[in-house]
C-alpha cells in the first residue's frame, strides 16, 4: 500500500450525502460508483500479524523519544506519543484476540457455520 | 411522520397487489373485488425504530469490555462483520451494531503526523460525515461507512452498515458535535482518573517490548492537554457518567486493583430512572459485610446520595471494594432498587456470564451491567411509546 494510495484515500474519502428530496431505502452510494471498484483494487486488505505490530510499537516509541528530545511540547512530540498510544492499544487488542480465538480452529469454524455436518449438536 | 396517499388504479387485472411507499416504509395491501367494487385496505407498518447510544471512552473501539457487556445484555454475542475487512472496528449482533468513531477520522496516521495533531483533536475528525451517517442510520437508511485501520493507520475502503435496532457509537467524540449529540437517545461517559489510567496502562503495556515506565508516563502526559481540552468537557452532556477512582479502603494503595467506582446518573432524563439504594433522593452509606455476609479484606462499601454535577441534578451510586463470592453479589443486588431487571438475579447472572472480563469483581463490571439493563429498558419504553403513538395516529 503506497503512500500515493494512502493520500488518495485520505483526501478522497467517500462522502455519503443523503439528499432530502430522494428517499431511498437502498444503501447510499458514492457519486462515482466505478471508483469504489478501483479503491478496492488499490487497497490490499489483510490482517497484519502480531509480530508486525510489536515491531511497530517499538519503532514508534523510538521515534517519539527522538522527536521529543528536541522540543517536549511541540505538536510533533504530542502527535508522536499519540501514535505510540494508538499502536499500543492495537497491539494489546491483537494479543487479546490471539489469546481468545486461536485455541480451537474447529470451534471457530462451528461458531460461524453451525449447520454443517461437523458442527451439528443434538440436544434431545 | 410522512403520510402516503392511497391511489386507486382501475386498469389492473389482478385482485391483489402491493404498493410500497419508501418514504414511510409502510406497505399498503390492496385487494380489489371486481364484483362489488369495495376496496379493503390493510395497513402493515414495518418501520424499525433505531435508538442511538453514545459512549465516550478513551480505551479504543468496539472490543472494549463495556461494549461486550452491553451487547450481551441485549442478547447475542457481537462479532465483526463476516467476510469483510478483518481489521474492521464494527461489531454486529442480532439487535445491536457498534460503530467505532475512529472510522470518521479525516486524517489518517500519516496525515496527523504531518499536521502535528493527535487523534483527540477535532481537526482530525469529520463531524459532518459522522452526523450525516448517524442520522441516516437512525432513520433506517443503510450507509457505506469508512474504515480506519488501526494496524496500518490508513483509511480503508468503506463497508456497508445496515440500520440496526440499537446503534452504539463508541469513541472519543460522540458528544462533541452538537448535531450528533441531539441524535443520541442516551449517552455515557467513562471517566477514568489519572492514577487508575496510569495503573491500567502499565498493566497493558509492560508486556510490550519497547515500553518502559517512562515511555508510558510520557505518552499519557503528552496526550493530556488535548484530552482535557476536547474529550473531558463531554462529561457535562452525558446522561450517565461512570467514574473510576482509586480505592479509599486501602490507605496509600497504588496498585489500582481495588477500585472505587461512582455511577453518576442525571435526573430528569426521559425513560431513564436512576438506580437507588434504600430510598430515592436520600443519602445513605452502607457496608453489606457483617453478620449475614462475611467478606475478605478490604470488603465492600456502598454510598448513595443526590448531588449536583455541572449544574445538573444527579444521583450518585458509589461502590468501593471487590466482590469475592457469588452470594455477595446477589445480596447486594437484592438491596438495590430500580435496576430494570426482568427477573431476580439478572445482574448477578450477567456478571457471572462474563466472569473472565476485567472488572467482573468490582464496581466497573457491576455498573456497566446496570447501565446495559437501563438502556434495554429505555429501548423497550421508546418502542412501546412509538407504537401507541402510531396506533393513536392511525385511529385519528
Amino acid at each position: 500500500m503506497t503512500t500515493i494510495g494512502a493520500s488518495g484515500l485520505s483526501v478522497a474519502t467517500p462522502r455519503v450525502v443523503v439528499l432530502p428530496a430522494v428517499r431511498v431505502s437502498a444503501p447510499v452510494r458514492l457519486n462515482y460508483p466505478w471508483k469504489l471498484g478501483s479503491m478496492n483494487r488499490m487497497v490490499v486488505v489483510k490482517a497484519t500479524s502480531e509480530g508486525g505490530i510489536s515491531d511497530k510499537v517499538e519503532k514508534s516509541i523510538q521515534e517519539a523519544k527522538e522527536t521529543c528530545a528536541d522540543d517536549p511540547v511541540s505538536g510533533e512530540c504530542v502527535a508522536a506519543w499519540d501514535e505510540v498510544e494508538e499502536l499500543s492499544a492495537a497491539a494489546s487488542h491483537a494479543r487479546d484476540k490471539k489469546k481468545a480465538g486461536g485455541s480451537d480452529p474447529l470451534e471457530e469454524y462451528c461458531n460461524d457455520n453451525p449447520e454443517t455436518d461437523e458442527c451439528r449438536t443434538y440436544d434431545n | 411522520m410522512a403520510v402516503s396517499t392511497i391511489y386507486s388504479t382501475q386498469a389492473l387485472n389482478s385482485t391483489h397487489f402491493l404498493t410500497s411507499s419508501s418514504s414511510s416504509k409502510q406497505v399498503f395491501l390492496y385487494r380489489r373485488q371486481p364484483q362489488t367494487n369495495r376496496r379493503f385496505n390493510t395497513l402493515i407498518t414495518c418501520s424499525q425504530e433505531t435508538i442511538v447510544i453514545g459512549l465516550a471512552a478513551d480505551s479504543g473501539c468496539g472490543k472494549s469490555t463495556f461494549m461486550r457487556r452491553l451487547t450481551s445484555v441485549f442478547g447475542g454475542a457481537a462479532k465483526p462483520p463476516k467476510g469483510g475487512n478483518p481489521d474492521s472496528n464494527t461489531l454486529i449482533s442480532d439487535t445491536t451494531t457498534v460503530i467505532c468513531l475512529d472510522d470518521y477520522h479525516s486524517l489518517d496516521r500519516y496525515g496527523r503526523k504531518e499536521q502535528k495533531v493527535t487523534a483527540l483533536d477535532p481537526r482530525a475528525n469529520d463531524f459532518d460525515l459522522m452526523y450525516e451517517q448517524v442520522k441516516a442510520l437512525k432513520s433506517g437508511v443503510a450507509v457505506e461507512k469508512p474504515i480506519y485501520n488501526h494496524v496500518t493507520g490508513l483509511l480503508d475502503a468503506p463497508e456497508l452498515i445496515q440500520p440496526p435496532k440499537i446503534l452504539v457509537i463508541e469513541g472519543l467524540h460522540p458528544m462533541f458535535d452538537e448535531r450528533v449529540r441531539d441524535l443520541l437517545d442516551f449517552s455515557i461517559y467513562l471517566d477514568i482518573s489519572n492514577e487508575v489510567k496510569f495503573a491500567w496502562k502499565i498493566q497493558r503495556d509492560m508486556a510490550e517490548r519497547g515500553h518502559s515506565l517512562e515511555s508510558i508516563k510520557a505518552s499519557i502526559e503528552a496526550r493530556k492537554p488535548d484530552f482535557d481540552a476536547f474529550i473531558d468537557p463531554q462529561k457535562q452532556y452525558a446522561d450517565a457518567v461512570i467514574e473510576v477512582l482509586p480505592t479509599q479502603l486501602i490507605p496509600d494503595d497504588n496498585e489500582g486493583k481495588v477500585l472505587r467506582v461512582r455511577l453518576i446518573m442525571k435526573e430528569g432524563v426521559k425513560y431513564f430512572s436512576p438506580v437507588y439504594l434504600f430510598d430515592e433522593g436520600s443519602t445513605i452509606s452502607w457496608i453489606p459485610c457483617g453478620r449475614k455476609l462475611t467478606c475478605s479484606y478490604p470488603g465492600i462499601k456502598f454510598n448513595y446520595e443526590p448531588d449536583s454535577y455541572f449544574d445538573h441534578e444527579v444521583s450518585v451510586l458509589e461502590m468501593d471494594g471487590q466482590f469475592d463470592r457469588l452470594d455477595e453479589l446477589i445480596y447486594v443486588e437484592s438491596h438495590l432498587s430500580n435496576l430494570s431487571t426482568k427477573f431476580y438475579g439478572e445482574v448477578t447472572q450477567q456478571m457471572l456470564k462474563h466472569a473472565d472480563f476485567p472488572g467482573s469483581n468490582n464496581g466497573t463490571g457491576l455498573f456497566q451491567t446496570i447501565v446495559g439493563l437501563k438502556i434495554r429498558d429505555l429501548y423497550e419504553q421508546l418502542i412501546a411509546n412509538k407504537a401507541t403513538a402510531r396506533a393513536e395516529a392511525a385511529k385519528a
